[in-house]
């Protein structure tokens, strides 16, 4: 494959991954107000209308965008301008290049080259997604600091904290799933969960590490700042480390924020419910344990495959604008308790114990 | 109505069991609850959009412009000055509704007439709506009952301040919602063809 | 003199008290009607019943003489049912009138009746009729469906006025208040009818509708429509100004003062009011400049053509051709101020007061006083008695006619009242430079060089003497009207510019440099007169005797 090709195919699927990425969020900013809508037994928006033409509301997607970008951009009397306008862009940035780790499928091969379904297929995809979380407080951080505002400040202050202390949860969940499938790579993770587990169940992350997958969900929806977990924004009662943030530079906060819920939505998708797979889906087409097979062309598993990435990316999205709309949120001592006095040593010892099983099944 | 419960302040502190405190059961236990909420108003709107009309809606508000809210009967809505029945104001500018009024929002002047069984009568009526903050004490305190809050009228504007002060004639024009019936009124429309 | 208990507390009071005044002395209320401190007592109402001691029945506390050893009580349980079966009684035929009754909310039957009232009606039969809204004289209206028959105007129409215009007619429930046949109620004191009646039967067709009682503020003050200088209270109408067609002063109220006129005003003096907000006040400084019509003016013009006007004037024609008319309706205050600047600063010798009498002054044995000048005993004293040559306002006029007075400075009203407008024109002619500082307009402010707004009574603090001396103040009801100031800032700002001596621009302040200087005044401070005021001839002959 020269290299030009390989270039091409290389933008070709970055551009396909933050095309979903982006319709999804814009999508998903819809579907915020709608669910929440819907589950309140409300209707929702559904006012904006193209030519009397009203879709549920749709347009609203439209309108808030127009919305957005024509409000007056008030920047606030600060020294840091730059760093208040930077800030937002790098929440935003941080979130999106997390996604060239996620393997959306397995591979294609067209012409003759095979093409694998991931931006960039990196051997240590989990630690990269770890060092981009990380960074990713930086705009939350420099945004507070940026606004010489003190409740931006404070509010930046909680962010760190809250963002740091979840991290570690966060990576010890993680390393039970490395233990168990011994690789790094992303790509190779979702494919060990190709396989069966007592002949019928999928190997899927979710019936290995069922504690793993409670606790990096919630410290994945702490370290988004979601409710229940958005003490450092906390929009209409606590004020936040945006506060000084309007017009687009306010919106690109709002999209990181719905960035980060997809990113979530694939992460647990990919450690924990086997990624692009489909149950009893080889390369070649259906095997069922009770002995039947379906026999399908490459293409054909591919499309399945990717299409099941992306039902399971929309399912545990809405399943965060569940818990979002469901639970009330947490102080911030509750919120520390939690992460420190329970969350930690729980990951510790499920961390422990895959070690053990693993070793003990190894031998 | 039936009975009234009557909740303790203790009973309601009572100490939460262990599931409880865990929080995950609750956590559990409330996306459940959202969960059904959002498929059964799903399902209810899904059957409103195909044309089955005849199970509940899918949800609890008014669409407001098109669809209107029933209003109580007790309702304090817009004011009104009642007539005698020969078209003449009821009130006799006895300033109580004006001394009442804790937003200062009604001025009257007085005036005297030749019939000796009335005496007195208002010049002049104005309220400012603008300042009204519809406690309805004027009504309270009227002792002729002539100044009433059942237009059922709640949509109430003006393109200026002068604009939401109501005169003698207007308040007199508007009739009780029991004779107007459902009929909406366009105030705005009103105050602008003035 | 006798010591008896009311309501368990014990007090001495002269044999011929009556138990409502002792219990009164004690700070007890006991409700009454026909009863009235000022007339003669009738007896009629019932309403004062109280209980005392080995009497057989309740007792009225306004008939009922104390004697020693005596025992009332005015709050058992018998007095407060008694007091609701005669408010039951008085009601029986009083319509519910008060929405549009002008005594709402200072009625005697609301006021007892929230205290004392039944509440609960146990009447079945129907009210009477009888007439309604009746013009009974110029300041009058009867509603004889209100009244409850006390006969207080009754008395005081007999008694007080001696004019005997009332009476109450026919029997039983059929009882009416009327005038006599054919009698109109226009006697000189008639609007005290209004404040005789505790009800609304008779009420004040000046004030009927006007505005309601309890809008009003109430303000201390001292009538200036006579040498009397009754005790007045100036209800003024501050804080709902679309009321009373838009004009602060809604009435005048007499004040008690057992000196000065006891309970009563007389009509003329009740509606002076009027004037004060009337059309024809000055309301902004008129200047005449050299070669032009006069025209509407601001102070800073019209004082510094004051200033260049009449220095130029006295510069040409001397001292002795310039003059002042400082009438008495001015306040002792201002009087001095005005001595202080024209006769010890200018040395203007010709200051003069004195006026020939009112020809509508009237006297009678009440209250009325011919000379219809507040305060011409003040004047006397502060410009008339250290000066022997004692100009009056006719030889001035005289003089100035005779051309001899070039610079005329005319202060305060009540001119016009004295001398025509054509006899003034005709006087005034050769003035050449009229300086006029009045309240309202007239032929003076016309011919003026410059004219100069001043308050009137009700906008300022002030004193006055009346006739027999006894110094009174009044206390401002209402802010300046129009751009008018106080004639003591306008004369301190004049002797600013002249660089003479000012007096102190608060009265408070100008009375106690007065009270320093002149002896008649020595002594007295706005603190020691108090509201009823202090009459000093009096105070040294007690002095004198004691
Ligand atoms: S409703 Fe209340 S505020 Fe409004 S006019 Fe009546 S008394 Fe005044
Ligand atoms: S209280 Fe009633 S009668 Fe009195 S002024 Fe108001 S509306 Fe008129
Ligand atoms: S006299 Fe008194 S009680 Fe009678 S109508 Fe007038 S205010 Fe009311
Ligand atoms: S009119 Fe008034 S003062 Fe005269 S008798 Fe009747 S209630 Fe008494
Ligand atoms: S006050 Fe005593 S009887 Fe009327």
């Amino acid at each position: 494959m020269n290299a030009g090709l390989e270039i091409g195919v290389a933008v070709g699927k970055t551009i396909f991954i933050i095309m979903f990425a982006l319709s999804l969020g814009g999508l998903l900013t819809w579907v915020e107000r709608k669910q929440s809508a819907v589950m309140q037994d409300r209707i929702g928006a559904n006012r904006a209308s193209i030519l009397g033409l009203r879709v549920w509301g749709l347009f609203h997607i439209i309108a808030d965008a127009v919305k957005m970008f024509t409000k007056e951009d008030f920047v606030p009397n600060t020294p840091h301008k730059f760093i208040h306008a930077i800030a937002p862009v790098l929440s935003i940035f941080f979130a999106l290049l997390s996604f060239a780790v996620i393997p959306f499928g397995s591979s294609i091969v067209i012409a003759g080259h095979s093409i694998g379904l991931q931006v960039a297929d990196v051997n240590v995809g989990i630690l990269f997604i770890f060092a981009m979380m990380s960074v990713a407080v930086y705009g939350v951080v420099l945004a507070g600091w940026s606004s010489n505002n003190n409740y931006a400040l404070l509010g930046g202050i909680r962010a760190t904290a809250q963002m740091i202390s979840y991290e570690i949860t966060f990576g010890l969940t993680l390393v039970g799933v490395i233990l168990i499938f011994q690789t790094l790579s992303m790509q190779e993770i979702v494919r060990a969960q190709g396989g069966l587990l007592f002949g019928f169940l999928p190997r899927w992350g979710v019936f290995l590490q069922p504690l793993g997958l409670l606790l990096f969900m919630t410290a994945a929806i702490a370290e988004t700042k979601r409710i229940p977990f958005d003490i450092p924004e906390g929009e209409s009662e606590i004020i936040g480390f945006f506060v000084e943030y309007s017009s687009m530079k306010f919106g690109m906060f709002m999209f990181a924020d719905f960035i980060e819920q997809i990113l979530v939505a694939a992460m647990v998708t990919t450690f924990f419910f086997g990624g692009w797979q489909v149950p009893y889906l080889g390369d070649t087409g259906f095997a069922f344990p009770w002995g039947t097979t379906w026999d399908l062309n490459t293409w054909m598993v591919e499309s399945l495959r990717v299409a099941a990435f992306v039902v399971k990316v929309s399912f545990f999205c809405w399943l965060q604008m569940l818990i979002r709309w469901t639970l009330p949120r947490f102080r911030f001592d509750q919120l520390m308790n939690l992460g420190w006095k329970v969350l930690l040593p729980l990951s510790l010892a499920n961390t422990l114990a895959t070690a053990v099983i693993v070793l003990w099944v190894g031998r | 109505m039936g009975t009234v419960r009557v909740i303790h302040v203790s009973e309601r502190r009572r100490t939460l069991t262990f599931w409880e405190r865990t929080y995950l059961l609750e956590v559990f236990r409330g996306l459940v609850l959202t969960a059904r909420h959002f498929f059964v108003n799903l399902w209810r709107h899904s059957l409103w959009l195909v044309g089955v009309k005849s199970g509940p809606p899918g949800a609890a508000t008014f669409q407001y412009p098109e669809v209107r809210r029933p209003q109580s009967p007790r309702l304090r809505t817009l004011h009104r000055l009642a007539k005698r029945p020969d078209g003449t104001p009821r009130c006799v500018a006895c300033m109580m509704c004006e001394t009442v009024c804790p937003a200062f929002c009604i001025k009257i002047v007085a005036e005297e007439v030749d019939d000796s069984s009335i005496e007195k009568r208002p010049k002049s009526f104005d309220i400012d709506i603008g300042r009204c903050v519809f406690c309805g004490f004027c009504v309270e305190a009227c002792p002729e009952d002539a100044i009433r809050m059942d237009t059922g009228i709640t949509e109430i504007g003006a393109l200026s301040r002068d604009g939401m002060v109501l005169n003698i004639e207007t308040l007199l024009s508007l009739p009780p919602k029991s004779e107007r019936g459902d009929k909406p009124v366009d105030f705005l429309q009103q105050q602008l063809v003035q | 003199m006798p010591k008896l208990t009311i309501d368990d507390r014990t007090i001495e009071v002269p044999a011929g008290t009556t138990v409502i005044q002792a219990a009164e002395k004690l700070g007890i209320y006991i409700p009454r009607y026909c009863y009235h401190p000022g007339l003669s007592i009738a007896g009629s109402c019932r309403m004062c019943l109280v209980e005392v001691e080995k009497a057989p029945k309740l007792q009225i506390a306004c008939y009922t003489f104390v004697t020693d050893g005596m025992v009332v009580r005015t709050t058992t349980e018998k007095v407060t049912i008694a007091r609701q079966a005669i408010l039951e009684f008085l009601l029986a035929n009083h319509p519910l009138d008060c929405p549009v009754c002008d005594q709402a909310g200072e009625c005697k039957l609301q006021e007892f009746y929230m205290q004392f009232g039944q509440y609960d009606s146990t009447l079945l039969e129907n009210k009477l009729k009888k007439h309604k809204a009746m013009p009974i004289g110029p300041h009058i209206m009867l509603d004889s469906e209100r009244c409850i028959l006390c006969s207080r105007c009754v008395r005081f129409v007999d008694e007080v006025t001696k004019t005997h215009e009332l009476g109450i007619f026919n029997r039983g429930d059929h009882s009416e208040l009327l005038p006599v046949k054919g009698v109109t109620v226009d006697n000189a004191y008639s609007g005290c009818l209004a404040d005789v009646c505790p009800v609304g039967a008779l009420t004040d067709r000046d004030f009927r509708f006007k505005v309601r009682v309890w809008y009003l503020d109430k303000t201390e003050s001292v009538c200036h429509g006579c040498a009397r200088g009754c005790n007045i209270e100036i209800h003024s109408n501050r804080r709902r100004t679309h009321h009373n067609d838009g004009r602060l002063i809604a009435r005048l109220k007499p004040r008690f003062n057992g000196e000065v006129n006891h309970h009563w005003m007389c009509d003329t003096g009740r509606y002076s009011y009027k004037s004060i907000e009337s059309d024809d006040r000055l309301v902004q400084p008129l200047v005449r400049l050299t070669g032009k019509g006069q025209e509407k003016s601001d102070w800073t013009l019209a004082l510094a053509q004051i200033d260049e006007q009449v220095t130029h004037q006295v510069g040409r024609s001397g001292v002795a051709a310039a003059a002042v008319i400082a009438t008495p309706a001015l306040s002792n205050e201002e009087l001095w101020a005005a001595r202080g600047l024209f006769l010890q600063g200018m040395k203007i010798e010709k200051i003069a007061h004195r006026c020939t009498p009112d020809p509508n002054g009237v006297e009678d044995s009440l209250l009325r006083k011919t000379d219809t000048f507040p305060n011409s005993f003040g004047a006397n004293l502060i410009i008339g008695q250290p000066h022997t040559a004692d100009p009056t306002v006719d030889t001035i006029l005289e003089a100035a006619a005779a051309g001899k007075i070039k610079t005329m400075f005319v202060i305060g009203g009540g001119l016009l009242e004295r001398y025509s407008t054509d006899l003034l024109r005709e006087k005034l002619r050769n003035v050449e430079t009229l300086i006029a500082i009045q309240t309202h307009r007239s032929v003076l402010t016309e011919m003026a060089t410059v004219a100069l707004p001043m308050t009137s009574f009700a906008e300022m603090d002030g004193s006055i003497c009346n006739f027999e001396g006894r110094v009174q103040r009044y206390n401002q009801a209402m802010p300046p009207v129009g751009q008018s100031r106080p004639l003591l800032d306008t004369l301190a700002d004049l002797a600013n510019r002249w660089e003479l001596k000012t007096a102190p621009r608060q009265p408070e302040n100008c009375f106690a440099e007065l009270a320093q200087n002149a002896g008649y005044f020595a002594g007295l401070s706005y603190e020691t007169l108090g509201d009823g005021g202090v009459n000093p001839s009096r105070r040294s002959a007690t002095a004198a005797t004691t």
